[in-house]
């Protein structure tokens, strides 16, 4: 299978308010040398959703499934069931599918410490990170999990964070003055990723 | 890719960065952003540089060139 020992399945919220959360992870896993698989990328295809997820779990070995946006933060609001099902798929892969697939890594992110215990208690004993809702500290979770986990020497997390910020310094030059964008948040998840690509390619 | 340009940056442990484009260390490290705009705006005039704020989550909030031959801004 092409890039299974390279590719992360990113099962992450695509919210306004979890945007530069979210950007902060594919600029992570890019600048590490992998890739990040995300449901946007098939958008154009004939697949329903649940066979694009399937598709993304079974041609990733590495997993990033956060669960910060589970809970309703309005009254009418209901629970939000995506993300915590296809963690349990990518976990049942693991477990159950045998091969190369028993080498999965999984990094469970939630905003607070402990708070998933009380709406996901079978994750209990697994190793889940917090990030606080802020990007610098993502970068440094997904970063030294990544390490950790493929025991390889990179930039530390805080050189990571500086880059991601002269990431977007490049991405408001192009987007806002070259491109026209009244912001850079016009630009769609996807735009953002061939942007990244062109800067890491010329960073240095 | 890398340019003339000066970014204050929040940093991971706490505080402000000022940190020169593609360069491995901060200049000099601030409790507020606010004092490190200050500082920042004072170096990329010397350094006839590009001076970038970034919020808490890494966009930009603010631009503003000193470079010879500034381009237009866009707020």
């Amino acid at each position: 299978m092409d890039n299974f020992d390279k590719n992360v399945f990113v099962n992450c919220p695509f919210d306004d308010d979890y945007r530069q959360l979210l950007l902060s992870v594919i600029f992570t896993v890019k600048y590490l040398g992998y890739i990040p698989r995300l449901s946007l990328e098939r958008a154009d295809s004939g697949e329903s959703r649940i066979e694009k997820i399937l598709g993304l779990i079974n041609e990733s070995k590495f997993g990033i499934h956060d669960l910060s946006r589970i809970m309703s933060s309005d009254k009418d609001e209901h629970f939000r069931m995506n993300m915590p099902f296809e963690l349990g798929i990518d976990y049942g892969a693991k477990a159950l599918k045998g091969g190369e697939w028993a080498t999965k890594q999984l990094l469970v992110l939630e905003k607070e410490r402990y708070r998933y215990q009380k709406a996901l208690s079978d994750l209990s004993g697994s190793d889940i990170k917090n990030h606080d809702d802020e990007p610098s500290k993502i970068v440094k979770v997904v970063r030294d999990w990544l390490v950790a986990t493929e025991n390889i020497r990179r930039d530390s997390g805080h050189k990571i964070w500086s880059r991601f910020n002269e990431f977007n310094a490049y991405l408001y030059d192009q987007a806002v003055e070259i491109d026209g964008h009244e912001s850079v948040d016009e630009l769609q998840v996807i735009e953002v990723v061939r942007h990244m690509e062109d800067w890491l390619m010329h960073k240095d | 890719m890398t340019k003339n340009s000066q970014h204050v940056f929040s940093n991971s442990k706490g505080g402000w960065d000022v940190r020169k484009s593609g360069s491995e260390r901060a200049s000099k490290h601030f409790d507020t952003q606010r004092e490190a705009i200050q500082w920042a705006k004072i170096v990329a005039k010397n350094q006839k540089a590009e001076l970038y704020v970034h919020g808490k989550d890494g966009k930009i909030r603010e631009k503003n060139s000193y470079a010879s031959h500034p381009r237009p801004l866009k707020d």
